[in-house]
């Protein structure tokens, strides 16, 4: 009966694990580079400078910015820069008919000048992040399937852990060099050991999504009005409507002083301006979710924009809401100090290495069967192909998506989608590649390439920038050099990987066989 | 963080040292049961004990974050070092421990 339980878990852990793997891979590790979202945009904006931190004249600067060029707008936005995002971003929206919404509209703008910096158009890091999630799918798509993602990954967690009961006694074991062995135990170490990591992201993401996988209990509480509900979570949605009578918006200064005593110092994330030159001009203020673990979307201070009248502070969460906070800080890491950061990014990878592994150690026990006639059926060349094409070729994706940044004309039209283009493509065409190239000799050939995209982007960036390693470094500007520094060490790892692949690949037929009798023993 | 680090590295590596096989490959020999019982409660002394520097200076929701982030990382150090550079791997904890009054003097 145990026997019978645990085999079958084993099944559904190996099934769901393929059917999904690869979405999960590609869900991770374009999750795992949002980690460093703002540093990728700062990369692929290098126009936008960096300058010491001035809070309040960079608010002064984006009020007479915007003022000057959406006097009329319906809502402002204003982002101010932090220190790992140097650009002071202020946004718009069109004021439309009532019911419909306008066109937003987004600007960097110098917080020394008070000039929009005329940077090229880029999805930046944004685009990883809302990859991770939507998928580049149309809208509620693509997050339904990431969802189902991520239930089917926390089943597979599950499932592993009572498949491979042997991962708490073997804790500290990996033996490198022996085959399939090392996959497994490869497979079993990232598994076991970052454990805690793979749990909390997985649940935390059903967390995030939770109003919309499970509505019933919103439904039950509050009826058919579901805004209701919303507006109680995110007061920030609830503003007074403009009453069509000019008057003069107060300076944001000391609106964003009297917030920050009210969080006992703490950080100003964004500022939205609702129906800015009305009488009823609404200012809310935001707290940076950089200051706590926990997310309260409630934290933010209203004022009267044309009296500068305090309206409420709001905040202070319930019990349940300060856990699903939680999860959702937790998932984010927007309070992540650098070193912290560099942690969760290395959880991540090691979350994509475990589902690699996984799709790797899948095949290898299937092509050993077949290893003797050395034909393989279609259904294990295909997983192959999508083997290749899903890990190698995404790599080869976001090195293109780089270089496109850096290569396409800045005045090209719609240039950020043409960044896109060019990361799906490359994905297309390493598919491409992989149903043509066999085996080793595809893995080989992808890996080079995206050792080759990667590698070379430091001098890429030398190139086309003055922005090479040499001025960042000098500059202090970490996240330009630790961009550029990264990249060249993944392309080092990833030409070390293929370099490896390539010298097993000689003495095949001997090292097979080896394996295969190696594998039969321990069966036994 | 770092004394948080060498503290669970250390930790670990004990708990690694109290398993027969570990043992045999690091230290070629098989430990008696009290130096494996040793091993095993001051692997999860000093893994307990990790907790009091990262949330003494980060505070407890903060600190207990990065004192997760520590204990994974610092196990998968271990694991990933132990087949390539075992002496290493066994000197680092040494030298860690050695280092820890300095650390927790800089930080705490």
């Amino acid at each position: 009966m145990k026997e019978g339980f645990r085999q079958a878990m084993a099944w559904l852990h190996t099934w769901v694990g393929l059917i999904f793997g690869w979405l999960l891979f590609a869900i991770f590790l374009t999750g795992t580079l949002a980690y460093f979202k703002d540093e990728i945009t700062h990369w692929m904006q290098p126009e936008v400078q960096a300058h010491p931190l001035d809070d309040a004249r960079s608010l002064t600067v984006a009020q007479a910015y915007l003022q000057q060029h959406a006097p009329d707008a319906a809502r402002w936005f204003i982002t101010l820069p932090n220190s790992r995002d140097p650009g002071l971003s202020v946004m718009w929206q069109d004021k439309l008919d009532p019911g419909k919404r306008g066109n937003f509209v987004q600007k960097v703008v110098d917080p020394v000048s008070g000039e929009a910096v005329l940077a090229r158009d880029s999805k930046g890091g944004e685009f990883f992040y809302r990859f991770h999630f939507q998928l580049q799918m149309p809208h509620p798509w693509g997050r339904w399937l990431s969802t189902l993602a991520a239930m089917v990954m926390f089943v597979a967690l599950i499932t592993g852990i009572i498949t491979h009961k042997k991962i708490f006694k073997d804790f500290f074991t990996f033996r490198p060099r022996k085959g399939q062995r090392s996959w497994l135990d490869g497979h079993n170490a990232v598994g076991v050991l970052v454990l805690p990591f793979h749990l909390m992201i997985t649940y935390s993401s059903l967390v995030i999504f939770m109003s919309m996988v499970m509505p019933a209990p919103i439904m039950a509480s509050y009826g058919a009005d579901t805004r209701a509900f919303f507006s109680e979570m995110f007061p920030a949605t609830d503003n007074a409507p403009a009453l069509g009578q000019p008057a003069p918006l107060q300076s944001l200064v000391p609106m964003y002083t009297q917030a920050r005593a009210q969080w006992a110092g703490g950080q100003v994330g964004r500022l939205a301006v609702n129906n800015p030159g009305d009488v009823n001009a609404s200012v809310n203020i935001f707290r940076a979710g950089s200051d706590r673990v926990a997310q309260d979307f409630g934290s933010m201070v209203s004022f009267n924009g044309a009296t500068g009248e305090l309206l409420r502070v709001g905040g202070g969460q319930s019990l349940p809401a300060l856990i699903g906070g939680t999860f959702y800080g937790l998932h984010m890491g927007h309070f992540a100090t650098p070193v912290l950061r560099w942690l969760y990014f290395i959880c991540g990878l090691a979350g994509t290495a475990m589902i690699g592994t996984g799709l790797v150690m899948w095949l290898g026990k299937r092509q050993l069967k077949h290893a003797r006639t050395g034909v393989m059926p279609y259904e294990l060349r295909l997983v192959e192909t999508l083997n290749i094409a899903s890990m190698s070729g995404l790599l080869i994706a976001i090195g293109a998506f780089f270089w496109a940044n850096r290569l396409l004309p800045a005045s090209f039209a719609e240039r950020s989608d043409w960044e896109v283009q060019a990361f799906f493509i490359a994905w297309g065409l390493s598919l491409l590649h992989a149903a043509l190239r066999r085996g080793r000799r595809g893995w080989i050939e992808q890996l080079s390439c995206a050792a080759l995209l990667l590698g070379a982007v430091p001098l890429l960036n030398a190139i086309t920038t003055e922005q090479h390693l040499g001025v960042s470094l000098a500059r202090g500007d970490w996240a330009m050099a630790g961009f550029d520094l990264t990249c060249l060490g993944s392309g080092v790892f990833l030409a070390w990987a293929a370099w490896k692949m390539r010298c097993r690949m000689a003495p095949q037929p001997t090292a097979e066989r080896a394996l295969g009798l190696n594998l039969t023993r321990e069966a036994r | 963080m770092l004394l948080a680090l060498l503290l669970c590295y250390a930790g670990f590596t004990a708990l690694c040292l109290s398993t027969d096989r570990h043992h045999g490959e690091l230290l070629r020999s098989k430990p008696s049961p009290q130096r494996r019982l040793g091993w095993r409660a001051s692997g999860w002394l000093l893994l307990l004990g990790s907790i009091w520097p990262a949330v003494a200076v980060a505070g407890w929701s903060q600190g207990l974050v990065e004192w997760c982030a520590v204990l994974m990382l610092s196990a998968l150090l271990l694991v990933l070092l132990l087949p390539y550079l075992p002496r290493l791997a066994l000197s680092l904890a040494g030298a860690g421990l050695l280092a820890s009054p300095v650390a927790a003097f800089v930080t705490l």
